[in-house]
């Protein structure tokens, strides 16, 4: 069952792994903005999803992200790239405007629905190797730790931030245990002549309940003997209760958010110019060439 | 002193099928106890019990001659550790340190002195290489010693272990045993209630109640208790291997009851022809 590989954490000693969880959240938030911001003009976009991907590749040398882990995890997604693929291809789309290849009068096939899709595709990309960096280089309990800090404002109307933040640090805890369980209990039933990896769809769905039901029932028991041991120990989440971890801002967050902050704010500030003020041509700026059509 | 006092206690989950049948014994400060049993046979149903996780039908809990009820509940637990049997489903934290520290957190102890205290006792219990270790990484015994330090930390005056053996290995085993010894070295006043099915181990205790059928069906030293080979027979229990050596030694003619352990009897065996 050791198949899990996208995104776990590596305990490594890198600059992004010494960066507070609440100062990565945040970066992440505001550079998968940038990310999502259009231009009109189709080469800038994609220039500056250029500028992404090398920025993510330097982001992703420093924190030694391991590059064979995010390639394994983009491999299965080649079902969802033919399929917008195809998606933008054949549906007919009135704002196109460069023919590729005419059928008749009526239906033809259009470069922006392939320049589309490509872009909908780099954008996953970059978003999903961006996640990968925050997943891999903090540990789970400080992502937890992260989300409940963001969550503390809720608690003024009586929303049980602690109670869900200890709920999910307690099931983030759980999965490598329940993963040796479900392995134990498919070897269990295969030794009792259960097949999970041929027969009929009914076959394989009736070898699946008898993987999830004993599942099930050996999670409740656990959950059970848990809160004995929790409350054993003095836990009421009503309590006050002092903290272990503390999270603390260090020189590096102030330089990985300066980072964030600017490169969000430089990418806002050409969003606003492109949609307010006139249309910006990088490639005719920077290189004096027109590739536009 | 009487530690814990228990008044013809009785429990059951379902009407009429009691677990626990008017159990009544003293525990006295400093000593080491185990209630010995078979599954089913209300042992672990006592030990929750004893920390109010179950609220009895009938019958009174004496702790320090404190009643137990639903408002000393909270004083009372403060005074107990409690070790269960399954490593993993104790294990509340995310790494070790983290797990000592949960209980701490409960307790309100400040963020700067918890720090010392999980080292402390981490090393009492031989685990302090492995603070920043995750669960998944560690052994049953590891584990079963990390929720042993976590009891521990808190000063409890009386630590229970429900079967905190019984999910080990022979290494694990015996590592908790030798475990057991040390807190009683480090502190004698604290009083030790484990809750077994290992004869060897209750062997190593002062006292042993031994439940059956909800009931107590012995009560006594070891010595008394395992010499006795009808009870034990009657009982559904072995003999610990001690004990059993010594009998049949003595079936042969070989008298070796001053004998305390192993090395011992082998010191009165090896002259002989």
């Amino acid at each position: 069952m050791n198949n899990v590989t996208f995104g776990r954490y590596s305990p490594l000693n890198t600059f992004t792994h010494k960066v507070d969880p609440r100062n990565k959240i945040l970066i992440l938030i505001l550079l998968m903005v940038s990310i999502f911001l259009q231009f009109h003009v189709w080469s800038t976009t994609l220039l500056l999803s250029g500028v992404f991907l090398i920025l993510l590749i330097c982001l992703m040398l420093i924190s030694k992200v391991n590059f064979l882990d995010l390639f394994k995890s983009l491999k299965s997604m080649w079902f969802l790239v033919i399929f917008l693929l195809v998606i933008y291809v054949f549906i007919p789309n009135p704002t196109y405007k460069f023919v590729c290849y005419r059928f008749n009068d009526h239906y033809a096939i259009y470069w922006d629905s392939f320049y589309q899709s490509g872009y909908i595709i780099l954008r996953l990309i970059l978003m999903i190797s961006l996640t990968m960096v925050l997943t891999s280089t903090t540990k789970p309990m400080d992502l937890t730790y992260a989300f409940e800090w963001y969550m503390t404002p809720l608690k003024v109307i009586r929303f049980p931030v602690h109670e869900i933040a200890m709920t999910l640090s307690i099931a983030l805890r759980f999965i490598p245990t329940l993963l040796d369980e479900t392995d134990r209990i498919m070897k269990a039933q295969a030794s009792r002549g259960v097949d999970f990896n041929r027969g009929g769809l009914f076959k394989r769905f009736k070898a699946v309940i008898s993987l999830i039901i004993p599942l099930f029932v050996s999670a409740i028991q656990r959950s059970e003997e848990l809160s004995d041991a929790m409350e054993a120990r003095g836990y009421n989440p009503r309590e006050k209760r002092t903290r272990y971890r503390k999270l603390t801002f260090s020189w590096r967050d102030i330089i990985a958010l300066l980072f964030g902050l600017a490169i969000f704010g430089g990418i806002l500030y050409l969003f606003i110019y492109d949609h307010n003020v006139e249309e910006i041509d990088l490639f005719m700026q920077i290189f004096g060439i027109n590739v536009g059509f | 002193m009487k530690k814990i006092s228990v008044k013809n206690l009785c429990f059951s989950y379902v009407k009429d099928e009691p677990i626990v049948k008017h159990v009544s014994f003293n525990i006295h400060e400093g000593s080491y106890v185990s209630i010995v049993g078979h599954n089913g046979s209300g042992k672990s149903t006592l030990a929750r019990l004893l920390i109010g996780l179950l609220a009895p039908d009938d019958g009174e809990i004496y702790i320090d001659d404190e009643l137990l009820t639903n408002k000393t509940v909270r004083n009372i637990r403060k005074k107990i550790g409690l070790v269960f049997q399954n490593p993993d489903n104790q294990f509340i934290g995310a790494t070790v340190e983290d797990d000592i520290a949960f209980g701490l957190e409960n307790r309100q102890i400040k963020r700067e002195k918890m720090h010392e205290i999980i080292e402390k006792f981490a090393k009492r219990v031989g685990m302090e290489d492995f603070l920043d270790k995750e669960p998944s990484r560690l052994s049953g015994g590891q584990k079963q010693r990390v929720a042993i330090a976590g009891a521990l930390s808190l000063g409890p005056e009386i630590i229970i272990l429900d079967e905190a053996t019984s999910m080990l290995d022979p290494k694990g085993k015996s590592d908790i045993k030798e475990l057991i010894e040390e807190m009683r070295k480090d502190n004698p006043s604290l009083t030790i209630l484990s809750i077994t099915h290992d004869v060897e181990e209750a062997f190593l205790s002062d006292e042993i109640i031994i439940m059956s059928k909800g009931e107590i069906a012995f009560k006594g030293k070891p010595e008394e208790v395992f010499s006795n080979r009808e009870v034990l027979k009657s009982l559904n229990l072995e003999m610990p291997f001690i004990m059993d050596l010594k009998d049949r030694l003595k079936s042969e003619g070989i008298n070796v009851d001053k004998s305390k352990d192993l090395d011992e009897i082998a010191e009165v065996l090896w002259p002989l022809k």
